[in-house]
This record gives C-alpha cells, sequence and structure tokens, in this order.
C-alpha cells in the first residue's frame, strides 16, 4: 500500500489517484484479523461455522453465540469486528421483516443478500460513516414447500381462478458472502477471517459444485476445515459453534438452528483426529526424508 | 354482551335505545372501523388437571346486515345485501403460537389476519435469542390486552374477542380472554360469540370452578367442548359442523387438529320446535 | 495533538484496521475505579471500589440497581452509565408492562451493545466512555455480562474492570471453578477478595468506599428471586468482616501483576488486544 500517508486514506469514501478507496481496503484488515467463518451449501441445506478464539478464561463456556438467525431459515455468520456484525445482523431482520410486511411471505435468500449489499455498500458512500469491519456469510433455505401467505386462515379456492396448480416447487439452499465494500457473490462454499486460505483451499478440494454432499457430511467437513484454519492460530483455545438449515423434511425442518451438541461433538472428534492423521503422515514423511 | 359481533362494543339496545347512526357520517371526523364485515363467532376453551382444550367452527360469515355498495354501471351505485352468508367455510381460527399456546379468536376475519401476522412478527423476534427465554400463555395474554386496549384508545378497535390457552410460566394451565374494549378476564371455562350464552353454561356445569380443575381429565374436557359444538350447530344459525380443536399439554406440546367433523348428530329434537318459519302451531 | 492522523474520529480505520478512537473510549474505562462481579448457580454478585473526588465530597455510586432482578457496575464516565442504566430501567418496565415478565437480561444487553456499536461508525458521535458489568437473574438464572465502549458484550463466568483490575481478573481466573458451586456468602467473600487485589498499596476496603449487590434465585421455585439487594455504608461492614476473617487470601499481586493493566503504549504499535477482532 504505497499511498498510505498521502492522505487519500484518512477518510471514507475518497477517492486515491490510482482509483482506490483505502478505507474500505483497513476495514478489510479488520476482517482478515478475525475469526475464521465458513460457509458450506449442501444439496439438501447450509452449514455455517465459526472459530471463536476464547479472549479470556472468564468467559462462560458456550454462551456468547455468534451466528445469528434472521428470520427463521436464515444464518449470518461473520468475521471481523463484532459489534459490526451485529448491527449487520439487526438490518438483516429489519430487511426480512419489511419484506413480510409488504409481500406477506419470506424474504428469499438471493433478495436478503442483495439487500444487505446494497446497505453495506452506502457506508463506502460517505464521509460521515465508516465501512463495516466485517464480510458476512448469509446462508438460508428458501421453502421448497408451497407458500403460505402470512395471516392466511383458509386453504382457498380448490378449483378456477386461484385455484392451485399441484406439484410446482421452487426453493432450495442459498448460500452468499458480502464484504465490507457491498460486495456479494453466492458460493458453494464460502470463508473468510484469519484462515479463509487455508479453509479455501480445502472447501475446493469437496467439488460442492456438483451438488452431492448432504447436510450429514456437510457438518464433518465443517468441523474438520475450521479445524484446519485454526492450525495457523494454534497457540490460541477456540470453540467451534455450528449452524445448520435443513430442507422442510431433514432435520431442522426448514430453520436455522444450532447443530445438536452430540451431532457437534462427534464431528469435532473426527476432525481431531483427521488433523493427528496429517501430523502422523507428515512425521512419518519427514523420517523419510531423513 | 351481545352474542353478535355487529353489537360488540355498542351500548346495549335495550337499556340505551338504539344507537345513533348520525354519528357513522362519511363526513366529519375521522373514523376507523365501524363493523366487522366477515366474522367467526364461537370460541370455546376449558382447562383440566393438565393442561387447555379450545375449539372454534371454521367458518368466516358475512354479516346479516352487511351492505356493501355495488358499482352496477358507470355511476350508479346499489346497496347488496349478503344476509347472512356462511361465505368462507374452512377459516381457521385457532392458531398456535409456540409449544405451549394456542389463541382462538371470534370475531372479524380480517382482523383476526392482522393479529395473526403480528403474532408471527413477534414469535420470529423471539426466536432471534437462543437464550432459552419463552413466553408463556400469560405473557402472550398480557400482550394481547396491550394491544387491544391500545387500539381502542385510538378509537379503531381489532373488533375480536381472543381466548389465550396453554401453559402459564409454571407450566400450570392457563385460559384467559380479550375483546375489543382490552377487556380482560379469566375463567377455568371460557367462550366467545354465541357460544357465550349457549356453551358456557354447559361447559360450567363440567368445570364449576377453579378447584374443580384438577379432578377434570382429558377425555372429560375434550368430550364436553365437542359436545357443545354440537349444540352451537344446532342452535347457532352462523356455525358449521366442521371445526378446529386444540390440546395444550406440557407433556404433548400443542396438538392442533384444523378439519374436524362434528360427529353423531342427531335432528330429532328438530320436531318438537314450534313457532318459526311457516309453522303455525 | 494527536498521535497519529487515524485517530481523529471513530469512523477512520487505521491501515491495520484498527478504530483507535474506541481504543482510547476502552481507555477511559481503565480510569475508572475497579468493579468486580461473579455469577455461581444461583447467584450474581457485583462488587465496586467507590472514589471521591476530594476529602469532603461524597463517594460516586458504583453500583446501580436497574429493576427487582438486575443492576450494573460501573467503570469509567458515570454520566455515560446514567444514560445507558436509564434506558435499561426503562426497557425492564416496558419488559413487565408489556408481556408480564421480568426483562431477559441477554436481550437488554444486546439492546445497549447496538446503541454503542451505533455510536462508532456515525461521525459526530462519541463512543460511550463507560465499561460494564451487568449482573440479574432472569427465567434462565443468574447471568453476568460484561459491556464496553466498542457495543462489545460478552457473557462471564466472573469479570472485573477499571484500574488495577488485572489483578482482580488474575484472583479471579485462580479460583474460577470455586464459583459455581458457591453459595451466596462465599460468592460475596470471593467477589470482596478480588476487589482487595486491585487497591493500591495504601488502599483499604471500607464502609465507606466499598459497595456491594447482590441478587439471586430464591431457594424454592425456578421463577421466584432473590431481589438485588444493594449494600452500602454501614451494610457493608459485616460483609466485609466476614470475608476478612479468615487469613487463606492467596498474598501475590504485587507490582508484577502490574503489566497486563495498563497498556499504554503507542497504540499504533501495541497488539490489538483491546479491539474486538478476537485475534
Amino acid at each position: 500500500m504505497t499511498s498510505i500517508g498521502t492522505g487519500y486514506d484518512l477518510s471514507n469514501s475518497i477517492f486515491s489517484p490510482d482509483g482506490r478507496n483505502f478505507q474500505v481496503e483497513y476495514a478489510i484488515k479488520a476482517v482478515e484479523n478475525g475469526g475464521t467463518s465458513i460457509g458450506i451449501r449442501c444439496k439438501d441445506g447450509v452449514i455455517l461455522a465459526v472459530e471463536k478464539i476464547i479472549t479470556s478464561k472468564l468467559l462462560k463456556k458456550g454462551a456468547n453465540k455468534r451466528i445469528a438467525t434472521v428470520d427463521r431459515n436464515f444464518g449470518v455468520a461473520f468475521s471481523g469486528l463484532i459489534p459490526d456484525g451485529r448491527h449487520f445482523v439487526s438490518r438483516a431482520r429489519e430487511e426480512a421483516s419489511s419484506w413480510r410486511s409488504l409481500y406477506k411471505s419470506p424474504i428469499p435468500t438471493a433478495s436478503l443478500a442483495e439487500r444487505l449489499g446494497s446497505y453495506v455498500q452506502m457506508y463506502t458512500l460517505y464521509q460521515y460513516v465508516r465501512p463495516f469491519g466485517i464480510t458476512a456469510i448469509v446462508g438460508g433455505w428458501d421453502s421448497e414447500g408451497e407458500l403460505e401467505v402470512d395471516g392466511q386462515v383458509g386453504s382457498g379456492s380448490k378449483t378456477g381462478g386461484g385455484g392451485k396448480v399441484p406439484g410446482i416447487n421452487s426453493g432450495g439452499p442459498g448460500l452468499y458472502m458480502i464484504e465490507p465494500s457491498g460486495l456479494y457473490w453466492g458460493y458453494y462454499g464460502a470463508a473468510t477471517g484469519k484462515g479463509r486460505q487455508a479453509a479455501k483451499s480445502e472447501l475446493e478440494k469437496l467439488d460442492l459444485a456438483a451438488e452431492t454432499l448432504s447436510l450429514e457430511q456437510g457438518v464433518k467437513e465443517a468441523a474438520r476445515i475450521i479445524y484446519i484454519a485454526h492450525e495457523d492460530s494454534k497457540d490460541k483455545e477456540f470453540e467451534l459453534e455450528m449452524t445448520w438449515i435443513s430442507k422442510r423434511d431433514g432435520p431442522t425442518k426448514g430453520r436455522h438452528e444450532q447443530v445438536p451438541k452430540d451431532i457437534l461433538e462427534e464431528a469435532e472428534k473426527a476432525a481431531k483426529k483427521a488433523l493427528e492423521g496429517e501430523d502422523e503422515e507428515e512425521a512419518v514423511a519427514e523420517t523419510m526424508e531423513e | 354482551m351481545n352474542h353478535l359481533p355487529q353489537a360488540w362494543g355498542r351500548p346495549r339496545d335495550d337499556i340505551y335505545g338504539a344507537y345513533d347512526h348520525s354519528y357513522l357520517q362519511s363526513s366529519g371526523p375521522i373514523t376507523h372501523t365501524q363493523k366487522p364485515v366477515v366474522t367467526g363467532t364461537s370460541v370455546l376453551a376449558v382447562k383440566f388437571k393438565d393442561g387447555v382444550v379450545i375449539a372454534a367452527d371454521n367458518l368466516g360469515g358475512l354479516r346479516k346486515s352487511c351492505t356493501d355498495l355495488l358499482l352496477v354501471n358507470a355511476d350508479i351505485w346499489v346497496e347488496a345485501s349478503y344476509g347472512s352468508l356462511a361465505r368462507f367455510t374452512d377459516v381457521k381460527r385457532l392458531r398456535s403460537f409456540n409449544s405451549t399456546s394456542v389463541i382462538g379468536i371470534g370475531g372479524d376475519v380480517s382482523d383476526m389476519q392482522y393479529i395473526d401476522r403480528l403474532l408471527n412478527s413477534l414469535s420470529i423476534t423471539e426466536s432471534h435469542s437462543s437464550d432459552g427465554h419463552i413466553l408463556s400463555a400469560a405473557n402472550l395474554h398480557t400482550y394481547l390486552s396491550k394491544v387491544m386496549y391500545k387500539r381502542r384508545t385510538d378509537i379503531n378497535p381489532l373488533w375480536n374477542q381472543i381466548l389465550v390457552a396453554g401453559l402459564d410460566g409454571d407450566e400450570k394451565p392457563f385460559l384467559a380472554s380479550v375483546d375489543l374494549l382490552g377487556t380482560t378476564f379469566s375463567s377455568p371455562t371460557l367462550a366467545t360469540g354465541f357460544g357465550a350464552h349457549l356453551a358456557q353454561p354447559l361447559l360450567r356445569q363440567v368445570v364449576g370452578s377453579e378447584e374443580d380443575v384438577p379432578s377434570i381429565t382429558r377425555e372429560k374436557a375434550v368430550e364436553a367442548i365437542k359436545e357443545c359444538m354440537k349444540v352451537l350447530f344446532y342452535r347457532d344459525a352462523r356455525s358449521i359442523d366442521r371445526y378446529s380443536i386444540a390440546v395444550v399439554t406440557k407433556a404433548g406440546g400443542v396438538e392442533l387438529k384444523e378439519d374436524e367433523q362434528l360427529e353423531g348428530q342427531s335432528w330429532a329434537f328438530a320436531e318438537t320446535i314450534r313457532g318459526y318459519g311457516t309453522q303455525v302451531a | 495533538m494527536f498521535r497519529n492522523n487515524y485517530d481523529n474520529d471513530a469512523v477512520t480505520f487505521s491501515p491495520q484496521g484498527r478504530i483507535f478512537q474506541v481504543e482510547y473510549a476502552q481507555e477511559a474505562v481503565k480510569q475508572g475505579s475497579v468493579v468486580v462481579g461473579i455469577v455461581s448457580k444461583t447467584h450474581a454478585v457485583l462488587l465496586g471500589l467507590k472514589r471521591n473526588a476530594e476529602e469532603l465530597s461524597s463517594y460516586q455510586k458504583k453500583i446501580i440497581e436497574l429493576d427487582s432482578h438486575f443492576g450494573l457496575a460501573l467503570a469509567g464516565l458515570a454520566s455515560d452509565a446514567r444514560v445507558l442504566s436509564n434506558f435499561m430501567k426503562q426497557q425492564a418496565l416496558a419488559s413487565k408492562m408489556t408481556y408480564g415478565r421480568p426483562l431477559p437480561i441477554e436481550r437488554v444487553i444486546n439492546q445497549i451493545a447496538d446503541r454503542a456499536q451505533w455510536n462508532t461508525q456515525m461521525a459526530g458521535k462519541r463512543p460511550y466512555g463507560v465499561g460494564l458489568l451487568v449482573a440479574g437473574v432472569d427465567e434462565t438464572g443468574p447471568h453476568l455480562f460484561e459491556f464496553s465502549p466498542s457495543g462489545m458484550t460478552q457473557e462471564m463466568a466472573a469479570c472485573a474492570i477499571g484500574a488495577r483490575s488485572q489483578m482482580a481478573r488474575t484472583y479471579l481466573e485462580r479460583h474460577l471453578s470455586e464459583f459455581e458451586g458457591a453459595s451466596r456468602d462465599e460468592l460475596v467473600k470471593h467477589g470482596l477478595r478480588a476487589l482487595k487485589e486491585s487497591l493500591a498499596q495504601d488502599k483499604e476496603l471500607t464502609v465507606e468506599n466499598t459497595s456491594v449487590g447482590v441478587v439471586g434465585r430464591a431457594a424454592d421455585g425456578k421463577r421466584k428471586i432473590e431481589s438485588f439487594k444493594l449494600y452500602d455504608g454501614p451494610e457493608v461492614s459485616a460483609l466485609l468482616d466476614a470475608s476478612l476473617e479468615s487469613t487463606d487470601v492467596p498474598a501475590e499481586g504485587g507490582p508484577a501483576a502490574e503489566t497486563g493493566a495498563a497498556t499504554q503504549g503507542d497504540p499504533s504499535t501495541a497488539p490489538g488486544d483491546s479491539m474486538d477482532v478476537d485475534t
């Protein structure tokens, strides 16, 4: 960053002569210092996981949940400044709620991501605000069932005008990642925070684009990837927090929930074992080299 | 209170004389709802030792004197009367809020839909904190009473009577009512609309007071409710024989069935009734 | 006047992604006298060391009751704490009025966290200059939360903030395993001892300078509570006597333990431990 100190980086919304908005780049620095967050889009649901670094022994164990629920069917995980993440989540909840009051139905994941992208982008435009110091991963499941209208009291006409055509389904998993610039993309597997490089390379090995990975397998992979991403900051303890959203006849019935304790513990155990295995392989390889 | 929803919230004709409709002119001060349009009536509920049973029929009828302005050609509006039309026959008037409460709503159906959305929004907001707190039926009733009283004070009432059935914070059976005036009360048996006249006395024969509740079984409570639904169908022209029923208990949560059919009907008693229609003796 | 160009306001990131104005606000917390909070399975306690501006003035209040089921202890700008505590009192009343239930503590914490965050993202505002420990009992049991000017809030098993609080935290970490099962009296005793650790060499805990707040679950029933009780002045003396009578207080915590308390070096080079990036 050669232009640091030239004055173009002192205020938000200012372009430098070479066309950069430095305050946004600095916000990304805050993200890159944060614990790793990942999202995996499976064929029958979405998984979110975060590496929560334990900053003090005095913290209550297992409390301080970081992945937030929006409406009923979305989860938001983020890396960076935690209070900024809470602001982002409040806005997401407002968007979902205002969508409902207008359309009487839940907001689709794509629309939620679009609105949040616009909101975050607004914080790059003005000198009186600063950009969000987070990158957020938004996962959701759009109902594949018949969409009920909020406040609907009956089942409507059975035939004729307003009658229903049976067997038409839409919906499915959605996963988006929104950056401090307001930029967002849809992902099969997303990672951000300190360990994002290691996490990304692991996600790429999963061939998620084939859309064959199940939610149950996904939980194991997510745990393993967070453990791998943590390798670089091994000196610090961490808690793994994981949530999921399944399809309607899956374990969460289309809602965003914490992954149950027993399933999570099993996945963590497997993750630790896999890591030990790798270490042993490395050790073996080293001895052979000798 | 009169059982007809359109009379709710008004001074009684037999005491205060006929309502002065000059107050209902279209010019003048801002007015809000003056009458309900599509209505449901009876909701019945009774406590038993482990919980509460609540039921309502699935009818949304147009009120007897409901007149709408219909445009018959470019500039002629005429009034059309629906009589007492059983217009909507699959209106679900029971709504579960969470695993410990169900509400049943009588009165205006569109206001009921508004309340439904309000509660949906509340339940979403509640689910955002995974801190283990849930709103009990008692909390929900307090909330609804504030909503109803606020609207009445704004002179823009939600034209409903609501029964809240479920478990309170101590997981004990809870049953209470709030109406369009924001008036609240509680009793081991409650009924709205025509049911307040016809079913309430019958339910009180089963559960006379709060002290009786611990001796009432679930079966007995369900049976009493079903019997009352039948009597209402016999006697109340504005009811139908399809209904919803819910049982709330600690063990079973909310068990809601929304498309039940009245069983064992017998119309033999009709033969003995005289003095209406074309009958002469 | 400024240490660097990036610390003029709360809406400027440094090249490292830090917000100095927020970090400076956290320093204001360290200027306040120490407060301690501990939670057990049944109780939550708050303890504070009060200061007076001069010999003849009164002592600054450190613990505030917010409702019968919770209260707070503050370190830093007391007037900022008053704004936040008034807000929390209103929310507590609103919860009782609207739902007929005691306000869940985590939720009001989240609300003040959101307010504080907004002050760090808008020009013309300043971050709150106060840290809070909020302790109470709700339908899910006793809780203790730490609030800091950045808008960061965390649920804690025990916590100490304010001047020289590192020594109190060291005490708390050492005795952490004893808190969960501790009785009401034991909890107060631990709290007072932790508080004592943070005293300057020539200072002592007295009825004038010590405040204690206790709230708990009543022995019978999950919904019954033992209301928030503030011990100030003469009432404290019995607690002080009880906590200091036995002499098994660990005697360390000398000047060496001071190092962690005040990281007041150049913020552009200091490790970003006060930022809420969980590095």
